[in-house]
């Protein structure tokens, strides 16, 4: 029989499945005719698409008012007058409260996702106040926990991921502050009027992050679509699909994604009404946008405010950057084998080795010195070494990498050879330092850096060597002085004797490609407060050459005070030139600093071999500085270590270290401010033409539309020409107005608390979507969810509180026989939890949760993508203990334990999650590395809480408070004791951890 | 609309009451037992109409139980081989004699630009064909030893799809959309018709050896549909994961724990005794204990003879990974024997510039000749070993891949780029004609012209093969009653007996 033209005057009975017209017939021959008139129809004729502004859910909020069922004693809040008279119609009765026990634990997993502690539970059960409930409840809702718990939710409607999808599945980084905002949107009770306009348009709220709901759907990236135009047409077109998608259901509960080929088979969404609505994100494209939070506007201020101080501190260190050497002083060389450094018989106790400088691995370049032995040899006839452990020498280092071949105390050992030597933990640098027993007359020190000849790489080719008898009065009695950095093309500093001068020249001599460039080239002055002189009035440049007819490269921007390639000079030699800064009096003057370009975008044209020249009031010219004791320029180099405080005096060396410590600051604060947060979201633009596409095909495109509302719903066009921004907020003005939203909302909140909505199809409400279990009930929740102002923790508390949340969950079951899905709500309908809650439940119980909030997610893989795909982390410590929220979700690859417990994979939108019981699940949570450990944590945390006590009683009970806030019963004690004294409490928290009590919503 | 025709087997809320009675395994194995004996009333009541476009019924405590079809199935069984990457149908299994001669010269009218960049000149094949078995059949020196069974194929020669990318085209192959998190075929066919083997997964993946496919999980993931549904992967060389516990954990530590376990879900069911939730949770951990015997058994080949493995080249030590995918072979036919409903076998992993898939871009006969050294002698073999062991009767096996390749080289390549215009899959088994080929590209390969059929048609033709007609076969989704086949797919009537 076919029941579909009386379908729309029927209220659902309570065992009508979803779609209602199967089982019709059945339905009324058990005895739903009787119910049918009980409760009366509050739906007219179902409609044809034709008339589908008469389907219930596209009507005006009904006035209702809650009903008075026969027992007056039972309801806490209208919420239960529905409910219950429902029941009574069904000649039902509820099912009596839950304890406060099983009611609190219920609560707190609902509400925050984490049971209560057995000391949260004991404080709630002792306090017998009236209020103690109403105060719990509050008590969560305040929780930060709250928002992690409900963001899930909206999270999988929108289907959230950190990964764009599809094969490449690369990462999309700036996901998470999307993710953050539904958190902290949440926790504060934004209002559902700002909640949803500042997803659509929240750039122009202030709340740039919002907008990543736009864009929270799979997207091909450049490269993988396909190099003809028709590709590109067709990913831009399913990009605009997916944010209909989103906002179709998710907002408004219809699938109006789906008429994008064809007008909608069942709901009266035509495909001119797809192409419209989409015209309202014709301004929108899929990219990474700024957060302009007034955070993020304080620090791009603070940033500005910083940059001159750094300017400054890099002046002041300068002052200290090693003196150029000119002239072929030629430099003592290291030999990997032997060094003997002989000084004048003096009285010694402390001896200190700095290395400055290690030389060149070939394939790993600058990397940690090493030194097998460091001997210190007595003056005298009989001279023996005196620093040895054996001999009672000390021996601190700077600092060490470990290992069995490399430790300090090898130093003073005795033994040679690599295996038996010190490895410094710094880049090309470290110190040694070798305190005696007591003070001895000492002439010479030998070191090496592997006596063996085996190895010749770690080698130190610059250092000092001081000595003294306490530690704060060291004098120098050796210095090699290292080769200073590689010429950069960023910043150069030649240091000098100060020196009094009118003229200073640079002359370039070869250079890395083409002709030399300059930015800038600075002269400062000596003294205090040094200056640039060259920029003083007055002064005049000459060159060599200069490029000809060009407007970024001249002569004059070496001294304008601008950085960069477009403010520079180029010669018009290929490698070489010069140029020549004449003062119009006196300088005195001790350093030249010079760029290619300061910001770092060039590195070519720069200038490898060169010389520094001052004239002397003789006119003859002095070279000052040069190329020839640097290192080669080595662009493939990691940034060597900075080569300052070399060769200073022992005051000028503290102020250097005070200066360095400064930049540092300032150089991680600056970083810190500059990488200001970004969101995936929408890129707004002015919008594109929209034009319906037959079906649905890019390449056949067919009338031009407008943004308009939904024609069902009351069709509204936007002008053509009206802009991106007035579109959205047009859009989300309409979307908070219309009824529909707000009965979607309210039922979505319903779901998440009974687990079915009021509404089984909480996407769809349209005229295929199942009706309402309590037709009055919803349409009484959506008016007082406008009246609190779009708030809702205010309807979290109408409902927890009610005491039809607070039935028990156990069957009746006479009662399953007439409602077996217990749609009328005959008892609380309890389900497995998540798998978000049994993971951080578990980690809450064993006292491993990380609570920290917000930011990038923690992995779950040990790889992302490619050849090996996705290989899980299987075990967890950090960040990997933090609640699974905060994991960066890969998109379509689930987690390789918890997953299986229907975890939605963010392909498409998942409106309700679905309780499945698998084998994989049972492997998983039995059997995982996760389980076990995390069983192992637990079993470790109850024997600390139960300190003292080592009675396997006493632990098995409080085990069972943590993971079930209970106690066990006595004779399941009994049962379960002799295997724990057999095996320990490990298994037994492993069992507790999958045991269904602890796995379902009491 | 028509009530169901069994009201206790069909209603989940019927069974929910007596849900402590699921843990009764002998009740369990009689209801199964039910199951496969209502088959045959099913396609009574199918053919005269009385059935209506209902999804299946699950039943929460026993989802993998068997389920009826919607008519009188040819197949029980399924094996998909699934070659990913693309291969070229023009290398394989479609003679184009006019591309030889026009070897060289542009192709007329056609693409300038193609999904990697601009085309170059018509290419022939870079394989020599000749005729195969009794029809005739010219197929190419790639693939002999599949040539060799050619008499038992029938060949699709018209598949378009909707895409030129691999990932979506593999969604588009496996789920029947291009977006990701549409149910797999596998899945599907699980939800339709639960699993023969209360043992076994019903729905086994088995990814190359190389490595997964370009569209990874999505091949073998549940979707929308309950998790219960969802592909198990393993293979001959990676086991099911968290199958065991880690080594670290003793005999007597795991024993305790499941005895505790049990202990405290006995106890918790009997304060509950009406919850059918609980006794489902229960008995998911019984199939767990079962698959922790069942999978490490089936998994070890060792007690498969020499001349089994010499058959598929699972003993090819100079080439192993051939050996290994022959192994992975040879776990396919396993399962089938077990009654394993759906299984999956892929050929080839991910995007590796043609490395290590069919993805033949630039250096394809190189790439080619590696590739079909692995594929073609296993497969062969695999086919061979059904048919001996009568398997084939009851179970259909189809040969795809994703798309085709087009008839010109990429400029300044020795490679064909994407073609989704018009590619080759074949079929094998129950219910398929012998030694037929239907459907035809034009005479260069560029598009199919002859019969044009799309991936929904093929997947139609798999249900169908099943007892599945895919119109009936749907889900509720988001206000949509989703299908396999979206709004479309034909039955390609002329392949099947």
């Amino acid at each position: 029989m076919r029941n579909d033209k009386i379908q729309g005057v029927l209220t659902p009975g309570p065992d009508l499945p979803s779609r209602a017209r199967f089982g019709v017939g059945r339905w009324i021959r058990r005895g739903g005719l009787l119910l049918l008139c009980a409760v009366g129809a509050v739906l007219a004729d179902q409609p044809d698409r034709s008339d589908g502004q008469e389907h219930w859910a596209f009507r005006p909020l009904a006035e209702v008012l809650p009903p008075t069922p026969r027992d007056s004693t039972w309801a806490r809040s209208p919420v239960d007058s529905f409910v219950l008279a429902r029941l009574e119609a069904a000649g039902l009765t509820p099912a009596p409260p839950a304890d406060r026990r099983t009611w609190m634990r219920r609560v707190s997993l609902d509400l925050i996702g984490l049971p209560p502690t057995p000391e949260e539970q004991e404080a709630f059960l002792r306090n017998e106040e009236p209020d103690a409930e109403a105060r719990w409840v509050e008590f969560l809702l305040a929780s930060p926990r709250y928002g992690e718990r409900w963001a899930q939710y909206w999270l999988d409607l929108v289907r959230y991921a950190d990964t764009h999808g599809f094969e490449v599945n690369t990462e999309r980084p700036n996901a998470w502050p999307y993710r953050d905002y539904v958190i902290r949107a949440l926790n504060e009770d934004r209002p559902f009027k700002r909640f949803v306009t500042e997803q659509l348009a929240g750039d122009t709220l202030g709340e740039d992050a919002a907008t990543g709901f736009l864009v929270t759907a799979a997207a091909l990236l450049p490269g993988q679509i396909g190099q003809d135009d028709a590709s590109k047409r067709l990913a831009r077109q399913d990009e605009l699909t997916e944010i209909v998608h989103n906002v179709g259901e998710a907002l408004l509960g219809l699938s109006v994604g789906c008429a994008r080929c064809h007008d909608h088979k069942f709901d009266p969404i035509s495909q001119r009404d797809f192409f419209a609505t989409q015209a309202f994100f014709a301004g929108v494209d899929y990219g990474d946008r700024p957060i302009r939070t007034p955070e993020a506007e304080a620090r791009r201020r603070e940033a500005e405010a910083l940059k001159p101080q750094l300017v400054d501190v890099e002046s002041a260190l300068s002052q200290f950057e090693p003196l150029a050497r000119t002239g072929a002083e030629p430099r003592r060389e290291s030999d990997p084998r032997r060094n003997e450094i002989t000084f004048a018989p003096q009285s010694v106790r402390v001896l200190r080795f700095t290395i400055h400088e290690a030389n060149r691995h070939p394939n790993l370049g600058v990397i940690e010195p090493c030194l097998d032995e460091f001997e210190v040899f007595s003056a005298g006839s009989s001279s023996t070494n005196v620093a040895l452990a054996a001999a009672g020498a000390k021996v601190t280092v700077s600092g060490s990498k470990l290992s069995d071949k490399h430790r300090p105390e090898h130093l003073t050992d005795g033994r040679y050879g690599n295996d038996h030597s010190w490895m410094s933990d710094e880049v090309g640098r470290g110190w040694v330092q070798i305190e005696l027993p007591e003070e001895r007359a000492v002439e010479r020190v030998v070191w090496g850096r592997d006596r063996e000849g085996q190895f010749a790489d770690r080698l130190a080719t610059a250092y000092t060597l001081e000595v003294g008898t306490k530690v704060g009065d060291l004098k120098r009695v050796a210095f090699v002085p290292p080769l200073r950095l590689a010429v950069s093309p960023k910043r150069n500093t030649d240091r000098f004797a100060p020196v009094t001068t009118r003229r200073v020249r640079l002359t370039i001599t070869a250079c890395t490609t083409l002709e030399p460039c300059l930015d800038e080239l600075e002269v400062f002055s000596m003294g205090p407060s040094p200056t640039n002189v060259a920029r003083q009035p007055g002064v005049r440049l000459t060159a060599s050459s200069t490029l000809p007819e060009s407007t970024e490269h001249r002569l004059e921007h070496l001294n304008d005070g601008q950085y960069g390639n477009g403010r520079s000079w180029i010669s018009h030699e290929t490698g070489q030139g010069w140029v020549d800064v004449e003062f119009p009096g006196d300088v005195t003057v001790d350093r030249v600093i010079w760029g290619r370009d300061r910001t770092g975008q060039f590195t070519d044209r720069l200038p490898t071999a060169y010389r520094i020249e001052v004239q002397d009031g003789a006119g003859r010219w002095l070279e000052v500085a040069g190329s020839t004791d640097r290192r080669p320029y080595a662009p493939e180099d990691k940034a060597p270590p900075p080569a300052a405080l070399v060769g200073l005096e022992p005051g000028e060396r503290q102020e250097a270290e005070r200066v360095l410590e400064h930049r540092k600051t300032l150089q991680r604060r600056l970083t810190e401010l500059s990488q200001g947060p970004q969101v995936f979201g929408g890129i707004f633009k002015s919008p594109e033409v929209i034009r319906v596409l037959r079906r649905g095909d890019p390449e056949q495109p067919g009338d031009l539309v407008r943004p308009s509302r939904l024609s069902v719903l009351g069709s509204q066009d936007l002008a053509a020409e009206a802009s991106d921004p007035e579109r959205r907020q047009a859009l989300a003005q309409w979307i908070v107005e219309t009824p529909l939203s707000a009965r979607v909302w309210v039922n979505r909140i319903w779901q998440g608390h009974f687990g079915v909505g009021l509404v089984e199809t909480a996407n769809d409400f349209g005229i295929k979507g199942a009706l309402p279990s309590h037709p009055e009930l919803l349409e009484w929740l959506a008016r007082e969810f406008r009246r609190s102002g779009g708030s809702l923790k205010q309807l979290h508390r109408l409902l927890v509180l009610s005491a039809t949340y607070r039935q028990s969950s156990r069957i009746d079951p006479q009662a399953l026989a007439v409602d077996a899905s217990c749609r009328l709500l005959w008892r609380y309908p309890s389900r497995r939890l998540e798998a978000e809650v049994i993971r951080d439940s578990m980690l809450a119980v064993n006292g491993r949760l990380d609570l920290k909030m917000g930011g990038p997610g923690f992995n779950l893989f040990r790889s992302r993508g490619g050849l090996d795909g996705f290989p899980p982390i299987e075990t967890f410590s950090g960040d990997g203990l933090r609640r699974l929220i905060y994991s960066h979700k890969v998109r379509m690859e689930r987690d390789a334990v918890f997953a299986a417990f229907d975890c939605p994979d963010a392909g498409q939108i998942t409106g309700r999650r679905r309780q499945s019981n698998t084998p994989l699940q049972a492997l998983n949570l039995f059997n995982s590395r996760f389980t076990l450990e995390e069983s192992d944590h637990f079993a470790a945390r109850v024997r600390a809480d139960v300190l003292g006590t080592a009675s396997a009683e006493v632990q098995v009970r409080r085990a069972y408070q943590l993971v079930l806030g209970r106690e066990p019963e006595p004779d399941e004690a009994r049962a379960i004791l002799p295997l724990v004294k057999e095996q320990g409490l490990a298994p037994l928290c492993r069992a507790l951890y999958n045991s269904s009590e602890f796995l379902v919503l009491p | 609309m028509t009530p169901p025709p069994s009201s206790t087997l069909r209603r989940p809320e019927a069974l929910s009451v007596t849900g402590r009675h699921l843990l009764d395994r002998r009740q369990f194995f009689a209801r199964t037992a039910t199951g496969l004996g209502g088959v045959a009333l099913t396609s009574l009541l199918g053919a005269e109409g009385l059935l209506g476009a209902t999804p299946p019924v699950i039943d929460p405590g026993h989802p993998y139980r068997p389920r009826m079809p919607h008519h009188e199935p040819r197949a029980r069984r399924i094996l998909v081989i699934f070659c990913a990457g693309a291969v070229s149908q023009l290398e394989t299994w479609d003679y184009k004699p006019e591309l030889i001669r026009q070897d060289g010269r542009p192709l007329v009218g056609g693409p300038a630009v193609t999904f990697q960049g601009p085309a170059g000149n018509l290419a022939r094949p870079q394989y020599e064909f000749r005729p195969r078995g009794q029809s005739g059949k010219m197929i190419s020196d790639l693939v002999p030893h599949l040539g060799e069974l050619v008499d038992d194929l029938a060949f699709v020669h018209s598949l378009t799809s909707k895409t030129n990318t691999h990932g979506p085209a593999e969604n588009f192959l496996s789920t029947g959309f291009v977006p990701d998190g549409f149910p797999s075929i596998g899945a599907w066919v699980s939800y339709a018709l639960g699993s023969e083997n209360q043992d076994l997964p019903a729905f086994v993946a088995i990814p190359d050896p190389r490595g997964v496919p370009q569209a990874s999980v999505n091949n073998w993931a549940p979707g929308f549909l309950p998790a219960e549904f969802q592909g198990t992967s393993f293979s001959a060389k990676d086991p099911i994961r968290n199958l065991l516990p880690p080594d670290s954990v003793t005999p007597a530590s795991d024993r305790a724990a499941r005895a505790l376990l049990q202990e405290i879900n006995r106890r918790h069911l009997e304060r509950n005794p009406d919850d059918g939730s609980l006794a489902a949770r229960i008995s998911s951990y019984e199939l767990a204990a079962r698959m922790q015997l069942s999978v490490p058994e089936i998994s070890d080949l060792s007690s498969e003879p020499a001349y089994v493995l010499r058959s598929y080249g699972a003993d090819d030590t100079a080439n192993p990974t051939k050996a290994s995918f022959a192994r992975n072979c040879i776990l396919a036919r396993r399962l089938i024997e077990r009654g394993v409903r759906f299984v999956q076998l892929f050929n080839g992993a991910y995007a590796s510039g043609g490395a290590l898939n069919w993805d033949g871009h630039n250096k394809l006969k190189e790439q080619y000749d590696v590739h079909a050294q692995i594929m073609d002698q296993p497969v062969a073999a695999l086919i061979r070993d059904l048919r001996q062991r009568g398997l084939l009767e009851d179970t259909v096996v189809v040969w795809c891949t994703e798309f085709g390749r087009m008839p010109m080289f990429q400029k300044g390549a020795q490679g064909r780029d994407h073609n989704p215009d018009g590619f080759t899959c074949w079929l094998t088994g129950a219910g398929v004609r012998s030694g037929v080929s239907f459907g035809g590209t034009d005479e260069l390969g560029r598009k199919a012209v002859e019969n044009v059929l799309s991936i929904h048609d093929l997947n139609a033709t798999l249900l169908h093969l099943l007892g599945l007609n895919h119109e009936q076969l749907t889900y509720e989704h988001n206000g949509v009653s989703r299908r396999l086949t979206d709004v479309h797919g034909h039955v390609i009537r002329q392949v099947l007996v």
